[in-house]
């Protein structure tokens, strides 16, 4: 087993620990806290698949600002184990049932793939993840929908201001 | 790319209309100078007199039932703010950016209807949703709407992350956004070449989220809720041009890609249409809020266009054209009586006919429609349905079961009827009826039997 490999087991040995942390917790500062270390993991996946500039992006948006933003959501609404409304048994029987469903389909999925077997990492193999490759990609290839990208966000910010705005006609 | 660059650019106009007037009627007026235009320019694009022309390395791909469907789009949305315009004005104190909001919706129907890659399929949902939550909750004093538009958001977010992985799963498929199903680059190790994993499980993600989208069952729950509590002018335009948008995309989306799914295919899908036929027809039942009702009811038609989506033919493609007209007609001006009105219960509807006959009217007409009753354009529509799902085989059993449901829908659709013209009460009414506004809606009822009585009035544009 190349470094590589024992890197890729690691990663995703830890990504998948702390995503079932992120659930079992009681606390959701605690979950915010593994999330972080679930983007972590996944980042270092990216840097893996030779793809450092996702991997970077993934960090600054995903665990700085985003996280940030939930933390502080948390702590202004001061939820804690506490206040966890308690669901009904059959609401939760229901959950198990979709997500057991849903997981039969992947791992029946999974077990008849034969083409990804054997695949771990693309190192050193393709150069699609670097910035200068991706910003060639983006205003050649992709610039219809980057260009459209921008009603969506202008239509966001119209919104931003009319929920947020004070009606003071009213 | 003519629909699409102009409804963006006129959205921005409406934005700024909002600083140089204050008076609603000439937002309004410009909203409606803009549809008119929007519709032109796009029946440019589509006789193909002038088309603004872009390399959009097959991001995008105009054919003439997308140009159509824009102008079936564009044109029911001009009759709602035609009928309704007085309505968006008084639901609060934004009416530039509402409509502003509204040619964003437009711009992203415009993107659903040319989409020729999950990419653009995205970035078009979304262009088409995010507005529409705000349009939600633009009833800010009102409690109901912000958590009509909370849960809106939230489980749209939600179906939005699931249409992500699938998107996710088929790239890593295929190794590209397109949407023709293509080989897989590796092909399993099996004898034949068949469809790898991820893009099966990409597929059904897929499914899933635009079930979600279109509000089919079992993915329909917050369909109630949220038509309920939004502002009534704005649940008229969710579910009417939106939805049949939405439907559109889908049936672009899987024309190619039922052969992936193989025979799951053919179980998934009539499971799906007829939960939404049972739960949209006996739910609507019980319902004694006119709007509930009607929120109910689109569920139910959408279980409706699904059929569609299994027919996968001509006539399924004529059929849903046909569809999403007439049943944007009917809803929209149902709606536009109902939002007039104070009290939205079964109860509002009494002695509308005796004090207001014409408008009971047209507005019966409207219902008939819904219904499906023949003579109206209702009923040609839920005729191509099932017609191209026979023509496609294998499910009689649900096309009766679908005609035996109809039944049902004329129940409760007739109940507001009865308690128009066999019930003595005084509807007391938000805002004057005028006479304009009656002969609006006299027209809309003109459309839906002129359709019913010459469906091909319709689609001989679609092949001229």
């Amino acid at each position: 087993m190349s470094i590589i490999q024992i890197l890729f087991y690691l990663l995703s040995g830890l990504a998948v620990f702390a995503a079932l942390m992120v659930l079992l917790s009681k606390n959701p500062v605690h979950s915010v806290l593994w999330l972080i270390v679930v983007f972590f993991a996944i980042s270092g996946h990216y840097i893996l698949l030779n793809a450092q500039f996702l991997a970077i992006v993934n960090l600054i948006v995903y665990a700085g600002a985003i996280m940030v933003l939930f933390l502080f959501v948390i702590m202004l609404m001061n939820l804690n184990a506490a206040t966890e409304p308690n669901q009904h048994i059959w609401m939760k029987l229901a959950g198990v049932i979709a997500g057991g469903c849903f997981l039969v389909m992947l791992v029946s999925l999974a077990s008849q793939a034969g083409d990804m077997a054997n695949k771990t990492v693309l190192m050193k193999e393709g150069n699609i993840g670097l910035i200068k490759e991706l910003g060639k990609i983006l205003f050649n290839e992709f610039v219809i929908p980057f260009e459209l990208t921008s009603v969506l966000f202008l239509s966001a910010m119209v919104g931003a201001v009319v929920l947020g705005k004070k009606d003071n006609t009213q | 790319m003519n629909a699409i660059i102009f409804s963006a650019l006129w959205g921005v106009v409406m934005m700024f209309s909002g600083i140089a007037t204050q008076n609603r009627k000439t937002i309004t007026g410009l909203s409606i100078l803009g549809l008119v235009l929007l519709l032109g320019i796009n029946c440019l694009h589509a006789y193909g007199i002038w088309v603004i022309k872009m390399d959009t390395k097959g991001a995008m791909h105009f054919d003439s039932i997308g140009l159509f469907f824009n102008a079936i789009a564009f044109f029911a949305t001009l009759l709602y703010v035609v009928l309704s315009g007085k309505d968006i004005e008084n639901t609060g104190v934004h009416a530039a950016e509402y409509y502003a909001l509204i040619f964003f919706v437009l711009t992203g129907v415009s993107i659903l209807t040319a989409f020729n890659g999950l990419l653009m399929l995205f970035l078009g949902i979304e262009i088409m949703t995010i507005p529409l939550y705000i349009l939600t909750g633009a009833d800010k004093r009102n409690l109901k709407s912000n958590e009509a538009s909370l849960k809106y958001f939230l489980m749209g977010s939600f179906s939005t992350g699931i249409m992500l992985m699938g998107i996710a799963l088929i790239y890593g498929a295929t190794g590209k956004f397109g949407i023709a199903g293509g080989v897989s680059l590796a092909p399993s190790t099996g004898l034949s070449v068949r469809p790898s994993f991820l893009e099966v499980g990409g597929m059904i993600l897929l499914f899933v989220s635009m079930c979600f989208k279109v509000s089919a069952a079992p993915f329909h729950f917050w369909t109630p809720d949220v038509y309920d509590g939004a502002p009534a002018v704005f649940t008229s335009f969710m579910a009417t041009i939106v939805k049949s948008a939405g439907f559109f995309a889908f049936i672009k989306l899987f024309d190619a890609h039922t052969a992936v799914l193989g025979d799951s295919w053919n179980i998934l899908l009539p499971f799906v249409i007829l939960i939404t036929l049972l739960i949209g027809n006996i739910t609507a039942v019980f319902q004694q809020s006119v709007k509930r009702m009607l929120a109910y009811s689109s569920i139910a038609q959408a279980g409706f266009m699904l059929f569609a989506l299994y027919g996968n033919n001509d006539l399924a493609k004529e059929g849903i054209l046909l569809y999403a007209f007439s049943y944007s007609l009917a809803t929209i001006g149902i709606f536009a009586v109902l939002i007039k009105l104070k009290d939205y219960s079964l109860d509002g509807f009494n002695g509308l006919a005796t004090e207001y006959p014409f408008l009971a009217f047209s507005t019966t007409i409207c219902l008939l429609s819904l219904a499906g009753i023949p003579l109206t354009g209702g009923f040609f529509a839920k005729y191509y349905m099932l017609s191209s799902a026979i023509k496609a085989g294998g499910i009689f059993w649900l096309v009766i079961a679908a005609v035996l449901l109809a039944a049902v829908s004329v129940y409760y659709y007739f109940r507001v009827i009865q308690a128009m013209y066999f019930k003595t009460g005084a509807p007391s009414f938000n805002q004057p009826i005028t006479k304009a506004f009656q002969w609006a809606l006299f027209g809309v009822a003109v459309m839906i039997i002129l359709l019913g009585l010459f469906p091909t009035l319709l689609l001989n544009f679609f092949y001229f």
